[in-house]
């Protein structure tokens, strides 16, 4: 049996609606052109509704056409193999990832052109928490276990070209020469396509560009500044941990401008309590100011009004938008206050007795439905008078109620930190559960009792064993995260003092 | 119709001396053309979708060669049409998804079976088996044997493909049987080429009417007596007949030398794959010269035995290559060699897996065992392979740490049948859960995540008939949806009339978004006629009224808050028999489609356009995400805080937003959280809109206009930290 030559290989993993069949095609048109063998298929199915799907390529190049001879006709394979990949291309990072898993890029054979991007899944979309997965991971996994990587934002590529990323993915792969192709016959084959033929073309140089000069030097990325690092620290400030200080300053600065400079002096009185205990590090310090500064700043129909007048935040919308210069906007605002939200501007006694009356009638679970048009003076002046309420806000019962929340907070952050300073830790931490409007906030307070009730004033009282402390309290947050229902919760508690009841049986 | 197959269609006028380029189901398309077909019809259903998609948008040339085309309402209807082909010498094609659609058809084709068939009847069925399958895994060969039908499984290229369709209408005239040509999802979309001829048409078509009805034949009827009568013809005759044409044609293949001690029979459609993992062990290559002898089966049903014996003989072993479950082609050749006393050790489900797909690692596998077993050191090659792939499986999973999370499909953006589904979960967080049937559709996907309900799928158009015991037995009325593609392929007579006449106590949710869209968007019979579309806007409230149904709600999907209520009411309601809500809401794939062109060129044109999308403060959102858990709206996605006080990612609302209003809905209905936004870009405002916002801005200029956040110089003022 002769040996011929094998076919190059070429995978594409992309999401439904991402153009990843119009990029095969353009490669097998291209290939055809070539005057190669050119098979590609595809099982599209459902998975065009925004799931994942893969398309793949097989190119041969066609024998030389001996006198006489028949031209033997090819057989092609329809799925791909596993280490018998060369080139992969994936429009996304866990799409990528799931690829070189099934083995469709291996270290000896596959160029791997990926996109530094994630879309994420509805599993780590809808987490209570952050449940995005680490990206950089991913983008290891692939260099890892491929013969070259071209990896990089192709995206943004594709969006400084004003082109669609596809286009720009097959410019990366006609750089990288990867295929016996050559660029014009690309170029051909996003013209027979008639469709957005110059912004493709466009892309499709950005790419080739891309794939020739290497990765971008500087990859543009949105990062998280901590404000206010360089800022001048005051001397009696200078027992608090030098790290601390950024955050204490950022919550400063939230306070500040959520209520006044006695506000913030409010705030940093709280914080002067801990500073300087023993087991009181930096990190602790700069949860603690961050979670304080995030319960001090408690999310209010006042504060809404106020961050909705902001005016950095039309300049926002504009650019989100995409609007042209010519074009006018509108922003309309979808509250819905209930007559918690709007009973709790009262003082306390009086707003805890006109919630009582609604309650007997049962009109408590009545709400406003309002599209604000913010953009509109009707719209404006209802929230700016909303938000002149700001100086009222002390008198509030709402006002009253979160300060009596934060006190208790701090009262168990400091009780547990005499007790067993890793569970203090654990306690700060556990004002991160409450946030959020109505339900979700309510649901927060609900959770945060059930903790401290059932575990941290156990703990306290000496019932839960000190070396079980911490760990019950991380497990406890981290079981309020898992579902609303607060299901996973309640089984951590019960199973915790069923092993502990279990434990001292054992023990007498 | 989600595809325009304009370009490709032109493809299907080359004649003789040309070369045609396309996919696979193209390809068929073709080569019913050029074997003179008089008339065509079917299902849609992925993977042969586009079969129906490409004759539809092909009319001008079916009625050019007289094609009668129909768009059937289901797959039993698309079956019942091929009864043209017992009386008359009239050849037809029908299409489907199978094994669902066979499953429907299956009454019609038993009856079509047995009364036989004059003109070749060819039945087109995409095989959804495997990886991107969307339905339950069983093989259509089960009918094409428990019915005497002829089972084609083409090898997967263009030319075999297109003979296989020609030789299939020639077969079935042949044997007087129906004849199926079975391509699995891969077969279907592969592109290829094929060197095509002209197309021909039918004697007798649309265009040249049979003047007189056939005579009357009571042998054409399937009933007794002739029933019996056609029992026997089928295995003494036809069968006969059509394994005499098989041979005589060649429609199987002998590939690789003629002889050796083992040997190879594989099903045509699983010859690719075959080669693929030979070509890795060493005894094939990229032209499939095969280094041992193998049958290559194009017809798997019936075998011919004579040529399975001859090709046995004088061997010690052959491995069996046939997908799935269960072992049909195995057991026929063991009672073949069996009976022909040939002492041929056959492998098969031994070495290969028993169930599921034949994926490149499984050949591998049962190839390597089959090869070692009979001394052939190839195997190691495999067996290194296998090893690699699996080592490096591992890897990965160790560098992951934890499994990578699936992405199953889900409704895209802005679909009518999400803002149901989040309905359907707030009242269920109202009053606890209930039974919910669920059936095929886009909203099938409604049993993933975020929504994660349904309690049971039995087939298209059939949940609400699944749900006529569930009603009378438990405490809370159960909820049924249906698609208003299942309602008009089953669901009316299954469901709704038997629940009425039954007088079921169950709550019927009918999505009508106007097309059967999880197939790519065709027209179903209450689809609006509009140019391309066959539409004839059949009203579905009337045919529930007509059918007895006392409690009818039409609500506009996208009213979270109002179908909150009506969900509510539907299941609290006294009133007896089926209660039913239509969920009106047009599918925004086909809307988008219409819409998005139309105003690019409106805006270009000047006109005044309002573009709205949604927006979240991500200052206001607080990271819980408890509006996705809602949605799972694509376009709702969650991106970093830029937040230091707030480092969980916050939701965000991505470019691909269609202003569905959803959002605004959900955040509303659930009282969620006030971070969310309409945005309404007024594009080329006229004179009245530049005028109120001049006037506004005014205003708001002289009420204090919009506020900066006032920023601290410093720190706090300093405490001074108490020595304790």
């Amino acid at each position: 049996m002769e040996k011929s030559a094998a076919p190059v290989t070429v995978l594409i993993s992309a999401l439904g609606g991402e153009g990843g069949g119009v990029l095969a095609g353009w490669i097998a048109d291209a290939g055809v052109a070539e005057g190669l063998h050119v098979q590609r298929t595809s099982i599209p199915g459902v998975a065009q509704r925004t799931g994942a799907t893969t398309y793949y390529l097989e190119i041969l190049p066609r024998p030389e056409a001996k006198a006489g001879s028949d031209l033997a006709k090819p057989v092609l394979a329809l799925n791909p193999a596993p280490g018998c990949v060369d080139v992969l291309i994936g429009t996304e990072l866990l799409e990528t990832s799931r690829m070189v898993q099934a083995g469709f890029s291996t270290p000896d054979r596959t160029l791997l052109i990926g996109v530094v991007r994630r879309v994420f899944t509805v599993a780590e979309k809808a987490a209570m928490g952050d449940g995005r997965l680490d990206p950089d991971r991913l983008e290891a996994i692939a260099r890892t276990f491929s013969r070259s990587a071209l990896i990089g934002d192709l995206d943004d590529v594709a969006k400084r070209a004003g082109s669609h990323l596809n286009a720009v993915l097959l410019g990366a792969l006609a750089g990288s020469g990867a295929l016996p192709i050559a660029a014009d016959r690309y170029r051909d084959a996003i013209r027979a396509g008639g469709k957005a033929v110059d912004s493709n073309l466009r892309g499709f140089d950005a790419g080739f560009a891309y794939a020739e000069n290497g990765e971008d030097a500087n990859p543009t990325q949105e990062r998280v500044t901590v404000p206010g690092a360089g800022a001048p620290i005051a001397e009696s400030w200078s027992l608090y941990p030098p790290e601390a200080m950024p955050m204490i300053q950022a919550g400063s600065e939230r306070l500040a401008g959520y209520q006044g400079e006695q506000y913030v002096a409010l705030y940093a009185d709280r914080l002067k309590r801990f500073a300087g205990k023993p087991g009181v590090d930096a990190p602790f310090m700069t949860e603690l100011a961050r979670l304080l500064a995030v319960r001090m700043a408690f999310e209010d129909t006042i504060r809404v009004a106020q961050l909705k007048l902001a005016a950095a935040r039309l300049e926002q919308v504009r650019a989100e938008s995409k609007a042209r210069e010519a074009d006018l906007i509108d922003v309309i605002e979808y509250m819905k206050p209930g007559p918690e939200e709007i009973l709790s501007l009262l003082p306390p006694g009086l707003s805890r007795r006109s919630m009582a009356f609604l309650k007997r009638r049962g009109w408590d679970t009545w709400s406003i439905p309002m599209n604000v048009k913010a953009t509109r003076f009707g719209g404006f002046i209802r929230l700016k008078v909303l938000s002149s309420l700001k100086g009222w806000r002390p008198r509030t019962e709402r006002y009253a109620d979160e300060q009596a929340w934060i006190e208790r907070w701090l009262d168990l952050v400091g009780k547990t930190l005499d007790h067993d300073p890793p569970t203090a830790r654990e306690v700060v931490s556990l004002a991160g559960l409450v946030k959020g409007y109505s339900d979700t906030y309510k649901r927060g307070r609900r959770n945060f009792d059930l903790i401290v009730s059932r575990i941290i004033e156990p703990g306290l009282s000496g019932d839960l064993p000190k070396e079980a402390f911490a760990d019950a309290v991380l497990n406890a947050r981290l079981a309020a995260l898992k579902d609303p229902e607060g299901t996973a919760l309640d089984e951590m508690i019960e199973s915790l003092w069923v092993a502990i009841g279990a434990k001292r049986q054992a023990a007498e | 119709m989600e595809v325009s197959f304009r370009r490709e269609i032109e493809s299907l006028r080359l004649g003789a001396g040309e070369t045609f380029h396309g996919e696979g189901i193209m390809a068929v398309t073709k080569a019913l053309l050029q074997s003179g077909v008089g008339y065509v019809g079917g299902y849609q259903g992925a993977p042969v979708s586009h079969l129906m998609d490409v004759l539809l948008q092909a009319e001008d040339l079916l009625d050019e060669l007289g094609i009668h085309l129909e768009t059937c309402t289901n797959e039993a209807a698309a079956a019942a049409m091929l009864a043209a082909s017992i009386n008359y010498p009239l050849r037809g094609a029908v299409t489907w998804k199978s094994i669902v659609g066979t499953n429907v058809a299956a009454d019609a084709l038993s009856n079509l079976s047995s009364a036989g068939v004059q003109g070749g009847a060819l039945i087109i069925v995409g095989e959804d088996y495997g990886e991107g399958a969307s339905v339950i895994q069983e093989r259509t060969q089960a009918y094409a044997v428990k019915s005497s039908m002829w089972l084609l499984d083409p090898r997967p290229e263009l030319p075999t493909i297109v003979k296989m369709v020609e030789n299939g209408f020639e077969l079935s005239e042949a044997s007087s049987t129906p004849v199926i040509l079975e391509l699995r999802i891969r077969a279907c979309h592969v592109f290829g080429s094929f060197e095509a001829t002209d197309n021909k048409g039918s004697q007798h078509s649309a265009a040249n009417r049979f003047a007189e009805p056939a005579r009357f034949d009571y042998a054409r009827l399937s009933h007794p007596p002739v029933t019996f009568v056609q029992e026997q013809d089928k295995v003494h005759r036809r069968l006969p007949a059509a394994r005499a044409f098989i041979t005589e044609h060649q429609l199987n293949e002998h590939m690789g030398p003629q002889d050796g001690d083992i040997g190879i029979i594989v099903q045509g459609g699983m010859f690719n794959v075959l080669n693929g993992r030979l070509a890795e062990a060493g005894l094939s290559d990229a032209y499939g010269n095969l280094g041992l002898p193998t049958h290559v089966l194009n017809v798997t049903y019936p075998l011919v035995p004579d040529e399975i014996t001859e090709f046995c003989a004088g061997k010690r072993a052959v491995l069996i290559v046939e997908e799935g479950a269960p072992d049909f082609i195995e057991k026929d050749i063991g009672q073949i060699l069996r009976q022909a006393d040939l002492n041929t050790k056959i492998h098969g489900k031994d070495v290969l897996p028993v169930a599921g797909e034949y994926s490149p690692v499984a050949v591998a596998k049962g190839l390597s065992a089959f090869l070692s077993r009979y001394g052939r050191n190839e195997s190691a090659r495999l067996d290194d392979w296998v090893d690699a792939v699996e080592a490096q499986a591992q890897a990965v999973a160790r560098e992951m740490t934890a499994p990578l999370p699936p992405r199953p499909p889900t409704f895209c953006t802005g679909c009518p049948e999400r803002p149901v589904f989040s309905a359907m979960k707030m009242l269920r967080e109202e009053t606890g859960p209930v039974h919910v049937a669920a059936d095929i559709g886009c909203h099938a996907f409604a049993t993933f995540p975020p929504f994660s309900q349904g309690n049971s799928i039995l087939g298209y158009g059939m949940s609400l008939a699944s749900n006529a015991a569930v009603s009378g037995t438990q405490a809370r009325r159960p909820l049924a949806v249906m698609g208003d593609g299942g309602f008009w392929h089953n669901g009316l007579l299954t469901g709704v009339a038997g629940a009425v006449f039954n007088q079921d106590d169950s709550v019927l949710v009918i999505f009508k978004n106007g097309y059967t869209s999880a197939t790519g968007v065709q027209d179903v019979p209450s689809s609006r006629p509009h140019e391309e579309g066959r539409g004839r806007g059949l009203d579905i409230e009337s045919a529930l009224k007509s059918l007895g149904v006392g409690w009818v709600r039409n609500v506009r999907s996208y009213s979270v808050s109002t179908m909150r209520k009506t969900l509510k009411e539907a299941l609290g309601t006294d009133e007896k028999g089926p209660k039913v809500i239509i969920a009106d809401g047009e599918c925004q794939l086909a809307r988008q489609r219409r819409v998005r062109p139309a105003n690019a060129r409106a805006v270009v044109e000047g006109k005044r356009i309002v573009r709205t999308r949604f927006w979240v403060d991500p200052d206001v959102c607080t990271g819980d995400h408890s509006c996705i858990r809602l949605s799972g709206c694509p376009s709702l996605t969650v991106k970093p805080s830029l937040d230091p006080l707030k480092p969980e990612p916050v939701a965000h609302v991505n470019n691909d937003c269609v202003g569905c209003g959803l959002c605004g809905e959900v955040s509303h209905a659930a009282q969620l959280c006030p971070s969310f936004v309409r945005i309404e870009v007024i594009q080329n405002p006229n004179a009245w809109d530049r005028f109120r916002a001049r006037l506004s801005s005014a205003l708001i200029r002289l009420f204090g206009g919009y506020g900066a956040m006032p920023v601290t110089e410093a720190y706090p003022a300093p405490h001074a930290v108490p020595a304790e």
